[in-house]
């Protein structure tokens, strides 16, 4: 592809991107608001809440390191969003594969992890050192999950991965084809979402939202954006190893959304674990799922 | 002692900062952000005394605040507004005005609840703050003993009409008569009051600045106030070169 | 005439020379860091392979030299640490050591005489070599861990017991070699070794691999390397740290790879069709990542810290050198260059810290950031590629070591490597949080940047940490040498990276991409919004508490918490008290032999001794 192609594809897909993240928000608060029986915010909500987070008239920073915080957080997932292919527009996904992008999307909580740290609220480093220790938990299954389609699907690259699926309809999904491992993965993508029980590092009635802690105005604001990214980039990274990915948006879409509507019709139903219990959750049966899924896959 | 209304939120020739000023898409814009502003607001509730108990139902099922785009939230940096719910004490009082002077402009503070008003039932305590719109700019009063959630939600109903309409710009007569609420706060906790933040630098720096921001008040804080400047990034090999670290 | 390898190893013995004769000068390092740079130059240039004129005849045995592209990678890497660190020390910060009643003039001469003979071994052409060069390099780092001090002292004294054993197993195995072989040169060796049976194949590997595992602090031979590592002096620990335990890992390479061949060594079958010695070494490779990891995860000291990950790096290299194909090697000898370059300059930054602020406990610290912006730079791109994160070279290293568990289809040891980069991102973050963010102590509000004789080495380490991060191809080369040396498949590669159909890596598309994402989130950030205003650190939300200087207000203890709640009772210290075991139990049989000799029966043992010599002297 030339060069003024990927250029205008890279300008895109964070706009795409961005847009279904909203929707994703606010779909996650009306499904909460359904389960306690509310009403719901308006359709526009995360539009409003974004915008008149960044047209806040007094913007508090704790310093330098605590801008390039928020900006290594959005930038970072703008950048991690590219490399997961959608209908039509494949952006740097060829050039980076699946586990590049892995550790790309670590490249924002670590920016978010500086950020906090120069607010010098030690509610915010307990939420980091939290945020880190999730990570560790559900990066273990998805690590093994990534390595199962790898292995299934003999290539590391998730444009071949989502054209070797949709060689055959829905049959030759990777669900069909690979279903502990799914099961595993969207136990992971639970887990990576933050949501209860898994909510340890917002907690706020505890740490008082820990990371978010030291955040007003368009801080908080880019972290609502980056919110939407990071909806957008794991659920668009499930559906590409385990849904076919996209053939064409509308369905790509629906696949997106459905595959978040999952944890989060569980994620209000639940209170919150403890750290260790996050642990223990997660390091138990998506980790003993993977591993039989990857055994399957190899046998 | 002044009344709500006497507060001159907009000082005379001066222009209103939003609203009908300017080119078209300045216009647009000016009231896409009033209007986004009014339709998304974060609470903090500072909750004191019985007041407390009537926001549960307001924010859940029965009557959901979410609707109107509140929610609450926990820290006064994320928050636009701050909620009083009754009695505050002087000690209590110290905490409300570091909070309020930590959130973010435009801000807002709704007092609940007839304690907040005029003291209510304690009006003869001599450890309680009667009217809290003499140390912070109140937007909003519900008044009751405690008002109803049906009173909760039409009080912010109505705030939110006023921010929509550009009504609710008490914020910033905190910053312009800053001297009168320091004033005031100096009367009940003694000359030595201050708080870690720094209101005078930030009206400096986002133009804030009134004709009584600074006075005799400011003049006996400036005495005691220990410096607040953020520490800068700085390579610092030139300036104190030869002293030993 | 002299060849090119010649002049090498002359101008190196002519650094010591130099180091010693005009120690005492005040401008030393500057005449040392130009023969370093030399020796740099003259390595980049070296034709493969060089060999030298030296050489001697040992009991029959020729001994000589001759350097090849795996001997170069490493010598590259073992000049630039040493030249890094001579510019650290050339500044304020050996001034500062020099005043603290240390000798600037040892610690120079030990690190050129670190230098010959790291050159030296890694020049090798033969086993004696391989061993004169093993004793001088470890003796010589004993040197250098012994500058700077009473504890620096006695934690070198405590690799001296670990260095023995090493230098015995290596010398047994050279006999046995020559006892099954015949020869001792490696080019005969090459061919004549994976002819051999498999239990004399058996017992070379052990014993190799055991004195060479010594060194480089393999499992369960680790723990004399932390203390070591971290006590020495600044500049010295920072060179140790980079290249000095690599060595173990060149020899283990040159004899597993070059001389066993890796076919050969999974003949050597545990379990039939299971598990075989290639298998053991790959995961005593992977066990070395994992737990010093998590070991480092628990340091409150930021040296020992770094040690720990030392340790746990080694392992990635060992790894993906006996996986073997043409990426895992690749991504293995990568990552020695690669984990060099942060490691120093990690190493230096903490001293910097250590040199300002006069501590490296990480709950004494915070809030530096402000105060020495140029070192927290350091050690921000230093961590990142320690954690092999993008855009640091250090994740293009284990990106190839993963890729390659994943084509060979190894989801137990991928599954370790990750988790020990995860650990290694708690742990580093730790460091970084504990030592440059969070709240500034009132004693550290006066403190100053480092100097620029010690900032700018550590600019130039990450810089070359980034460049080679954006562009790998460019160390790729060297690596390429290497491999084909040692006989491995050689990895095909372009400047960004790797090319495969399966799914490549090019990192200037990835860097260019997320410096694009930073471009968007910063023009979002400073473009959108009003002008924010930067606050005093105490003005902080304390749940309406009036914070004061005189309070700490900064989390850093027990870092993990609710991590240590789960795996802390894992953490048993299993290797110390099997060190602690050996000890004793050495004691133990001394004290006997003593009892036995001295006390008991003196007269005996003489007579019995004396007998016995005689006897034998008659015999002969």
């Amino acid at each position: 592809m030339s060069f003024a192609g990927i250029l205008i594809e890279l300008t895109l897909m964070p706009l795409v991107a961005f847009t279904i993240g909203l929707f994703m928000v606010l779909m996650m608060r009306k499904i909460a608001a359904k389960i306690q029986r509310r009403v719901g915010p308006p359709l526009l909500q995360p539009l409003y809440d974004i915008i008149k987070l960044y047209s806040k008239q007094t913007q508090t920073s704790h310093g330098l390191l605590h801008d390039i915080g928020i900006v290594m957080a959005v930038g970072g997932y703008i950048a991690a969003e590219t490399m997961v292919p959608v209908p039509g527009m494949h952006g740097i996904a060829d050039k980076a594969g699946l586990l590049t992008l892995a550790y790309v999307t670590m490249i924002p909580s670590l920016g978010l992890a500086l950020g906090v740290g120069q607010c010098a609220n030690p509610n915010g480093s307990i939420g980091i050192s939290r945020a880190l220790t999730a990570m560790l938990a559900y990066d273990v299954p998805f690590v093994i999950i990534i390595f199962g389609t790898a292995w299934f699907y003999g290539s590391n690259n998730l444009v071949e991965v989502v054209a070797a699926q949709q060689a055959g309809g829905i049959a030759t999904w990777g669900v069909m084809q690979m279903p502990i491992l799914a099961i595993a993965g969207l136990f992971s993508l639970y887990a990576m979402l933050g949501k209860q029980p898994f909510e340890i590092y917002v907690a706020p009635a505890e740490i008082a939202t820990g990371p978010m802690v030291e955040m007003g105005g368009k801080f908080l604001g880019g972290l609502f954006v980056m919110q939407c990214f990071q909806l957008f980039t794991a659920s668009a990274i499930y559906v590409s190893l385990f849904l076919g990915g996209g053939e064409n948006w509308p369905f790509f879409i629906a696949k997106l959304f459905f595959i978040i509507a999952i944890p989060m019709s569980l994620a209000f139903l639940f209170p919150r674990y403890r750290t260790e219990d996050v642990l223990a959750a997660v390091w138990r049966w998506p980790v003993i799922l993977g591993l039989a899924g990857v055994w399957l896959v190899m046998h | 002692m002044t009344d709500l209304r006497t507060i001159p939120v907009v000082a005379a020739g001066e222009e209103r900062p939003s609203g009908g000023q300017g080119n078209l898409l300045a216009r647009v814009f000016d009231e896409l952000t009033a209007f986004c502003r009014s339709r998304s607001l974060f609470m903090l509730h500072y909750c004191t005394g019985c007041g407390a108990v009537e926001l549960p139902p307001a924010m859940t099922s029965r009557f959901d605040m979410e609707r109107l785009g509140i929610q609450p939230m926990v820290t006064p940096r994320q928050a636009d507004i701050l909620l009083v719910t009754g009695y505050v004490s002087t000690k209590t009082l110290k905490r409300i005005i570091l909070t309020y002077e930590q959130m973010n402009s435009p801000k807002y503070v709704i007092g609940i609840c007839s304690c907040t008003v005029n003291g209510g039932m304690y009006w003869q305590s001599y450890a309680t703050a009667k009217k809290l719109n003499d140390y912070l700019p109140v937007d909003m009063y519900i008044a009751g003993c405690m008002p109803r959630p049906e009173a909760v939600i039409s009080g912010l109903r109505e705030l939110i009409a006023n921010i929509r309409a550009g009504r609710s710009d008490y914020w910033r007569d905190y910053y312009r008569r800053y001297d009168h609420y320091l004033g005031n706060q100096q009367r009940l906790f003694g000359e030595n009051w201050q708080t870690p933040t720094d209101v005078i630098a930030e009206a400096r720096h986002y133009g804030l600045f009134g004709p009584e921001t600074l006075g005799e008040h400011t003049a006996l804080l400036e005495q005691h106030q220990t410096p607040l400047q953020p520490f800068e990034m700085r390579l610092g090999l030139k300036q104190d070169k030869g002293s030993s670290s | 005439m002299t060849t090119p390898l010649d002049l090498l190893l002359f101008t190196a013995a002519a650094t010591v020379a130099g180091a010693f004769a005009l120690g005492r000068w005040r401008d030393i390092a500057w005449l040392t860091g130009a023969f370093y740079i030399a020796q740099l130059i003259q390595l980049t240039g070296l034709d493969l392979p060089s060999a030298s004129h030296a050489g001697f005849t040992l009991f029959g045995q020729l001994v000589g030299w001759q350097m090849d592209g795996f001997g170069r990678f490493f010598a590259i890497i073992t000049v630039g640490a040493a030249a890094a660190a001579t510019a650290y020390m050339g500044g304020e910060w050996g001034e500062r050591y020099r005043q603290a009643g240390h000798s600037l003039v040892w610690l120079h001469g030990a690190l050129a005489i670190n230098v010959l003979a790291m050159l030296l071994l890694l020049a090798g052409n033969d086993l004696i070599a391989l061993f004169i060069g093993w004793e001088l390099t470890s003796w010589a780092s004993f040197l250098l861990m012994a500058q700077g001090g009473e504890r620096a002292l006695r934690a070198a004294l405590r690799y001296v017991p670990y260095a023995m054993g090493a230098a015995m197993a290596v010398l047994g195995g050279i006999v046995l070699t020559h006892a099954f072989t015949g020869t001792l040169q490696f080019t005969e060796l090459a061919q004549r070794v994976p002819q051999l049976e498999n239990w004399q194949l058996a017992l070379m590997v052990t014993l190799f691999g055991v004195g060479f595992s010594i060194k480089m602090g393999l499992l369960p031979f680790h723990l004399w390397q932390a203390p070591a590592y971290a006590e020495a002096a600044g500049a010295g620990t920072s060179f140790l740290g980079a290249i000095s335990a690599r060595m173990g890992l060149f020899a283990l390479a040159l004899l597993l790879v070059k001389f066993v061949s890796l076919t050969r060594l999974a003949d050597l079958e545990f379990v039939s069709g299971l598990f075989d010695a290639r298998d053991l070494i790959a995961w005593v490779a992977a066990f070395t990542i994992v737990l010093p990891t998590f070991t480092a995860l628990k340091q409150n000291d930021a040296r020992y810290l770094l040690a720990w990950h030392g340790i746990g790096q080694g392992g990635y290299m060992l790894l993906g050198i006996v996986i073997g194909d043409a990426t895992g090697s690749a991504g293995g000898l990568l990552h020695v260059f690669n984990y060099a370059t942060y490691q120093a300059a990690l190493v230096l930054s903490v001293f910097a810290v250590l040199h300002r602020t006069g501590t490296a406990d990480l709950n004494s610290l915070g809030g530096l950031v402000t105060r020495m912006p140029l070192t927290f730079l350091v050690m921000l791109m230093g961590i990142i590629g320690l954690a092999g994160l993008p855009p640091m070279n250090g994740f293009v290293s284990k990106w190839l070591v993963y890729r390659s568990l994943m084509i060979e289809g190894r989801p137990l040891l991928f599954l370790m490597t990750v988790i020990g980069t995860l650990g290694t991102i708690l742990s580093v973050y730790k460091l970084i949080h504990n030592t440059f963010l969070g709240q500034l102590r009132l004693e550290h509000e006066g403190i100053r940047e480092a100097p620029w004789s010690m900032t700018i080495p550590m600019l130039v380490l990450v810089g070359i940490g980034f460049v080679t991060g954006v562009a790998p191809g460019l160390p790729l080369q060297w690596v390429n040498d290497a491999q084909a040396a040692l006989g491995l498949p050689v990895l095909p590669h372009t400047l960004g990276g790797v090319e495969s159909s399966q799914g490549g890596l090019d990192m200037l598309w990835v860097v260019g991409v997320l410096f694009a994402g930073f471009g968007i989130g910063a023009l979002l950030f400073y473009g959108v919004g009003n002008r924010s205003k930067r606050i005093h650190q105490l003005d902080n939300y304390a749940g309406g508490h009036f914070l004061s200087a005189d309070v700490r207000y900064h989390y850093s203890d027990h870092f993990y918490a609710g991590l240590m709640h789960r795996i802390g009772p894992l953490y048993r210290g299993s290797f110390t008290r099997l060190e602690e075991a050996v000890a004793s139990a050495n004691d133990t049989l001394a004290a006997l032999m003593q009892a036995w000799y001295r006390q008991r029966v003196p007269m005996l043992t003489l007579l019995v001794a004396a007998t016995a010599g005689l006897g034998w002297m008659v015999l002969q």
